[in-house]
């Protein structure tokens, strides 16, 4: 671990992750589907950032584009990516592949079918040390039962042989947050690592995140479409919709003050330890827009409550830019005070 | 005929394929074959005329060697190509063509037929010295054994052994072969001869058959035969040694009196023979043995033999087949092959095809008369694929290979072919019902219902209705073999066990034999014509014989009991390496007897 | 294991059973006397009786059948052919060969066919169709897919004498097929059933090509297959390591099918080029009605399903862990 402790004391400070500009598009029968449409973020060395929204808003897309993973045939990827002083999304393939699994890598939403069935797990997690490390068959065994103890697997000398399919939902997903963790990777990508298990052992597996985030100093992207999850675990938020971020901010800013209609939607899906039982939770009405061809002007606009409120027109035919530039900004056309009034009433309406 | 031949199931399935060739009657194109049956050239189409003149020869006749052919040679190793593998071997249970073609080489009965030059044949001794005696008008047959036989293992051939060849065929398990004989050996004519005699596996000997010294074979039958010495020609009566005698076994691998013995047997696969270094060529005047060696494959379809003796490659060129015909899709291409016509060879086979009528179904003459008078010949014959592929058409009950053959034709059929709708009327008006209904049943194959289509057309056109009934292949010769079957007519095929009139006749139209899966499928049961057939059976001068055959051939006819199809023909090709293949007249297919390699 | 395999032979011997009683009880329905095939021309009823008990067919049909598995342990003696050693399954109506014998002569031929065709269809359908995913969409995949829609299209009966006509008859490349055992010539045996060999494999690689690609392509958008490059894995290593177990199954699968019906006999080829197969045997014995050719044949068909089906089942467990044989 001297090396990783290293790792976490020499790197400098500032932005470690940066995105900017950020599209991707798919050529598909239908069209073109713009997955994500000039999207710009950057994270911190050792902070965790979640990025929320709903299914379709783009936020797996980003992450797969970070990783490289977009099949290059069938997407055109704009913009810039940057992990400290490399740009990726020009990275030639050998360049991602050193990358993947060693300094990025990934967690996935199911890790039943996110593992082989046909390897064991001792091997699933020792090739990735083997290819990056470049350590024998013996080592990578010895790393992939230390990794396994390290995210809390019981006997782990006898569970690096067994198939995922003989290990029980919980532990899969830790034996793949050791597979992502195995070569002390600096940022870590954990795409909806707790929709697939059960409400018990999501806390568990997001607890063994946050401790071993806290160890090794590794960034983190959580993705979810679930802001209770954020809530516990993040520094910072970034809400998307339709391709875009509309809002970012600090998980207490984004939390506490939510400024863009859509967070606040969410919000209010979300059932809450502090308000009644009774209260109805309110989903956000109409269904996200088509991304083979996005509504002109602020894409949420026909979901909407207020849209008259910033001008007649204004919202239907003006794409709004995300502001301030940096700190809690949002994207859209409602003044601070019109927001600040809007969501007063609807607490009180609440409460 | 009946279905329990492979063969006859393959002549069943040629016509069948029949169908697939260009309808229309096969003109002779390019050089004609030098040797084709009855000496016709190919140019010229065979003619409903005696084409076999039997004779019964000489004791000079049948002194070896068969006279030298020009050119030929001796030596080197013939391939022989075929559908089927032979489906038996032992001499006793041999009763196909077929298997008595390749049976030549290696068997060897009491008398055999000398195919001559000019397309005739002449009964000759083959192990006895002449064509046998008869004293008493037929009753008791005496043979006398050539010296110089032997075996293969050369031990001598003697009446014993002769004796003992037709005591094993009392054998339970000898049930495949011809009975004749069996039947007129044992003392009561009209009892099974099997509980009469149990065959010589238990030590009895058959009294009926007298050896009063090595050479001399007696038999006394139990009534008049005066054409036995034809029967005993027949290859189920060849001989079978005592000392070698494997019983079932004997089928796979019999022992050879013949030129050839056999090397191998690959069931279904292949049959080897070499030499009989014991033969002696000086005691056979059919066999001239030029090759060394046979080399014969099983398992190739008729279109794969025409293929290969078109492309005349290697082995193929000195390659022939005894049965596989010309593919009926490729016959015009070889009649306009003048060099494939060089090694062609055609002619008329024993075998004859006609439509029962069930004259106990359909009792008035009249309305069987009006039936073949309406019968569509020619457009069957065009369906089944013309005259070289399916036959010429037939008006007869004897095939023209048969001894006595007479040519008639009484319902102008080789005039009106595609049958008489007005004078089938004017029949049926005789016979009070214009309109009778008639039940034809036949084989469901594709080329069998092209042919119903066009039956019931043309009897449609002379007034009958028509119900046509399809029976199963695999059982139409059970179900049309039962006495009170419920159909009118139907097909069927005959072939006589030696060239004259009885076996023509006889088994299919003495209605004292009906019974139900017995031959007689016509029914008919005359006693005009059962007087007839006992009579010719006691006539001993062939010539008279054949006379009283053929003027009962006229009276069936008169009768209107079946309705003549086909006297079959034969058309097929072999390798340009070989000389002498010749078209066997007796057996219907291509001739091992004089092949030489060139 | 050892458990498995005991009760699932066990099984498969219930199953052969109830197929050879079922086609001995079926055979029997037809209403056609065999004992005519061993009556001659003139066929009197005393001959067809005497046939009937030679052949041991005067007994009810349950003693009859009794008689033929008996026969199968313990041997059996005709009147008709004579003694029948175990195993006996009779004789041939058609050829009066022993039935055992007779599939035992062809197997090797079969054998010999399938197994060789089998390494061909696997390999190259196998190759093909990974070249096919792997470079799915370009050029490459465009050929082999077309291709093998072209292969897939073709008839044994068409290609057959085709190539023989060009191979064997014309140019003179290669020897006319036949069977050369492969104890006696191993080089004749090679070059004997090249023929045979790429002409099945021409039909039946196709397939493999195509279930393979769309296997392999399928599995590619599968969930591990992205961890897998997620976690740095190349390409290739993905694609052939991976990818490869998943797409595997369901052609082992087709495959123990496939060679089950060609052990049963590769009917066409065999007519085709006349190898003395048992499809060839079965063939005829469809023909000739010949009951104990037929029984002897289906059983052994049956038994090559029943095998094989084993053998597809066992390697289930060992290309996919999931799998438990139980």
């Amino acid at each position: 671990m001297s090396n990783l402790e290293q790792q976490v004391t020499t790197s400098p400070p500032g932005p470690f992750l940066s995105v900017r500009d950020l599209s991707v598009e798919f050529s598909t029968e239908d069209g073109i589907v713009h997955a994500v449409d000039g999207l710009s973020f950057d994270l911190r060395k050792g902070t965790t950032l979640g990025i929320v929204g709903e299914s379709g808003s783009g936020k797996s897309v980003t992450n797969l584009a970070i990783l490289g993973l977009h099949d290059p045939d069938h997407t055109k990827i704009g913009g810039e990516i940057w992990l400290e002083d490399r740009e990726l999304t020009g990275a030639d393939r050998a360049t991602m592949e050193r990358l993947r699994g060693n300094r990025i890598s990934m967690i996935f939403q199911d890790p039943l079918t996110a593992l082989s069935p046909f390897h064991t797990i001792g091997r699933q997690i020792g090739e990735v040390y083997r290819k990056h490390r470049g350590a024998s068959k013996k080592e990578a065994r010895e790393r992939a039962i230390e990794m396994l103890s390290r995210v809390g697997i019981p006997q782990p000398a006898t569970r690096v042989d067994h198939y995922p399919h003989e290990f029980s939902g919980g532990m899969r997903q830790r034996a793949m947050i050791a597979m992502a963790l195995v070569c002390d990777p600096d940022l870590v990508i954990a795409d909806e690592p707790t929709t697939a298990l059960d409400v018990t052992v999501q806390a568990q597996i997001l607890d063994l995140l946050k401790e071993l985030q806290q160890q090794t100093g590794t960034a983190v992207i959580l993705i979810t479409h679930d802001l209770g999850v954020v809530a516990n675990t993040a520094d910072d938020i970034l809400v998307m919709y339709a391709g875009r971020a509309v809002e970012r901010g600090t998980v207490r800013e984004v939390l506490t003050e939510p400024r863009h209609p859509y967070t606040w939607g969410l919000l209010s899906s979300m059932p809450r330890l502090t308000s009644s039982v009774d209260a109805p939770l309110k989903p956000v009405r109409g269904t996200p827009p088509s991304l083979l061809s996005p509504p002109p002007g602020c894409p949420f606009h026909p979901r909407c409550d207020y849209p008259e409120l910033a001008g007649p027109e204004l919202c239907r035919t003006q794409r709004p830019e995300i502001s301030p530039a940096t700190g809690h900004g949002d994207a859209c056309y409602l003044s601070l005070r019109q927001k600040t009034e809007i969501r007063t009433a609807q607490i009180e309406d609440h409460a | 005929m009946r279905s329990h031949s492979r063969r006859i199931a393959s002549m069943t399935a040629v016509l069948a394929a029949g169908a697939l060739a260009l309808a229309g009657c096969a003109k002779g194109g390019g050089g004609g074959a030098p040797e084709t049956a009855a000496g016709t050239s190919s140019q010229k189409p065979l003619e409903n005329k005696a084409v076999s003149a039997i004779t019964v020869g000489t004791a000079e006749d049948s002194k070896g060697p068969a006279p030298e052919i020009a050119e030929a040679k001796t030596g080197g190793t013939v391939t022989m190509l075929d559908r089927d593998d032979f489906s038996h071997l032992d001499p006793g249970r041999v009763y196909l063509n077929y298997n008595s073609s390749v049976s030549e080489l290696f068997t060897r009965q009491l008398t055999n037929y000398k195919r001559n030059a000019d397309g005739t044949l002449t009964l000759v001794g083959d192990l006895a010295t002449d064509t046998g005696s008869t004293t008493d008008s037929g009753k008791t047959w005496t043979f006398t054994l050539k010296d110089g036989l032997k075996w293969e293992d050369g031990s001598p051939i003697t009446s014993a052994d002769i004796k003992y060849s037709f005591e094993r065929l009392f054998a339970d398990f000898i049930t495949e072969g011809p009975t004749y004989a069996q039947q007129w050996l044992v003392p009561e004519a009209d009892k099974p001869f099997r509980d009469q005699y149990e065959g010589p596996y238990d030590g009895k000997e058959l009294d009926t058959i007298e050896t009063p010294d090595d050479k001399t074979v007696v038999f006394h039958l139990n009534g008049a035969h005066p054409d036995f010495n034809f029967t005993l020609a027949m290859t189920g009566y060849g001989a079978v040694p005592k000392a070698h005698d494997t019983k079932q076994k004997y089928d796979r691998h019999p022992f050879s009196s013949g030129p050839y013995k056999i090397v191998s047997h690959v069931t279904d696969k292949s049959l080897d023979l070499e030499r009989n270094p014991h033969w002696d060529k000086n005691t056979d005047p059919i066999r001239h043995a030029y090759p060394d060696k046979w080399h014969m494959e099983f398992g190739y379809q008729s279109q794969q033999t025409t293929e290969r003796f078109l492309a005349d490659n290697g082995k193929d060129k000195q390659a022939f087949t005894f049965h596989n015909p010309v593919a009926p899709e490729r016959v015009q291409e070889v009649l306009g092959n003048a060099e494939a016509m060089q090694r062609s060879l055609q002619g008329l086979t024993p075998f004859t095809t006609f439509y029962n009528i069930n004259t106990k179904r359909v009792t008035d003459v009249n309305v069987r008369k009006a039936l073949i008078t309406a019968w569509p010949n020619k457009q069957i014959q065009q369906l089944a694929g013309g005259e070289v592929t399916a036959g010429k058409i037939a008006t007869t009950v004897m095939s023209p290979t048969v001894m006595g053959y007479e040519a008639f034709d009484l319902y102008g059929k080789l005039q009106k072919p595609e049958g008489d709708p007005e004078a089938a009327k004017q029949l049926l008006a005789q016979s009070g019902d214009p309109n009778p209904t008639i039940v034809y049943a036949y084989n469901q194959t594709p080329t069998q219902e092209k042919i119903t289509v066009a039956i019931k057309e043309a009897l449609t056109k002379a007034g009958f209705k028509v119900v046509a009934k399809p029976l199963n292949p695999a059982t139409y010769y059970d179900a049309i073999g039962l006495v009170d079957n419920k159909y009118d007519v139907y097909w069927g095929g005959w072939a006589a066990d030696w060239p004259t009139g009885s076996t023509a006749i006889q088994p299919q139209f003495d209605g004292r034999q009906i019974a139900d899966g017995a031959t007689n499928y016509s029914h008919l049961d005359v006693p005009e014509i059962n007087e007839g057939i006992d009579k010719a059976n006691a006539i001993t001068d062939p010539v008279e014989a054949g006379k009283a055959w053929a003027a009962l051939d006229r009276k069936i006819m008169d009768q209107a009991a079946i309705i003549p199809e086909f006297y079959q023909t034969y058309f097929g090709l072999y390798g340009s390496g070989l000389g002498g293949v010749k078209f066997d007249p007796l057996w219907g297919e291509q001739s091992p007897l004089d092949i030489w390699v060139k | 294991m050892a458990g498995f395999l005991v009760r699932r032979i066990l099984g498969a011997l219930v199953i052969l059973m109830i197929i050879s009683a079922v086609t001995f009880y079926l055979f029997y329905a037809i209403p056609r006397d065999p004992a005519r095939a061993f009556c001659g021309k003139i066929c009197r009823p005393e001959t067809l009786d005497l046939i009937r008990h030679n052949l041991g067919m005067d007994e009810p049909l349950f003693v009859q059948y009794w008689h033929w598995l008996a026969g199968i342990f313990m041997g059996r003696e005709f009147v008709q052919f004579g003694a029948c050693p175990a195993p006996c399954l009779g004789y041939s109506f058609a050829t009066q060969e022993p039935v055992f014998s007779a599939i035992l002569d062809r197997f090797p031929v079969t054998l010999s066919l399938t197994l060789g065709a089998s390494l061909v269809i696997l390999s190259f359908g196998i190759l093909t169709g990974m070249l096919a995913a792997w470079k799915v969409g370009r050029p490459l995949d465009k050929i082999a897919s077309s291709s093998s829609v072209i292969g897939a299209s073709l008839q044994i009966y068409f290609i057959g004498p085709l190539l023989a006509f060009y191979l064997v008859d014309t140019l003179e490349l290669i020897p006319r097929p036949s069977y050369v055992p492969v104890s006696e010539d191993p080089v004749g045996w090679f070059t004997h059933l090249l023929l045979p060999w790429v002409v099945l494999s021409i039909i039946f690689t196709a397939n493999y090509t195509r279930m393979t690609r769309s296997q392999m392509v399928e599995q590619l958008t599968e969930d591990y297959v992205r961890t897998a490059r997620a976690k740095g894995m190349s390409g290739r290593t993905v694609f052939f390591r991976f990818a490869w177990r998943g797409a595997m199954i369901p052609i082992v699968t087709i495959f123990g099918v496939d060679l089950a019906a060609l052990l049963g006999g590769a009917i066409i080829t065999e007519q085709t080029f006349t190898l003395h197969g048992i499809g060839e045997l079965a063939v005829r014995a469809v023909q000739n009605t010949d009951l104990p050719m037929l029984l002897g044949v289906t059983i052994v068909g049956a038994t090559a399903i029943v095998i094989l089906n084993i053998v597809v089942d066992v390697l289930y467990a060992v290309i996919d862990p999931r799998v438990r044989l139980s």
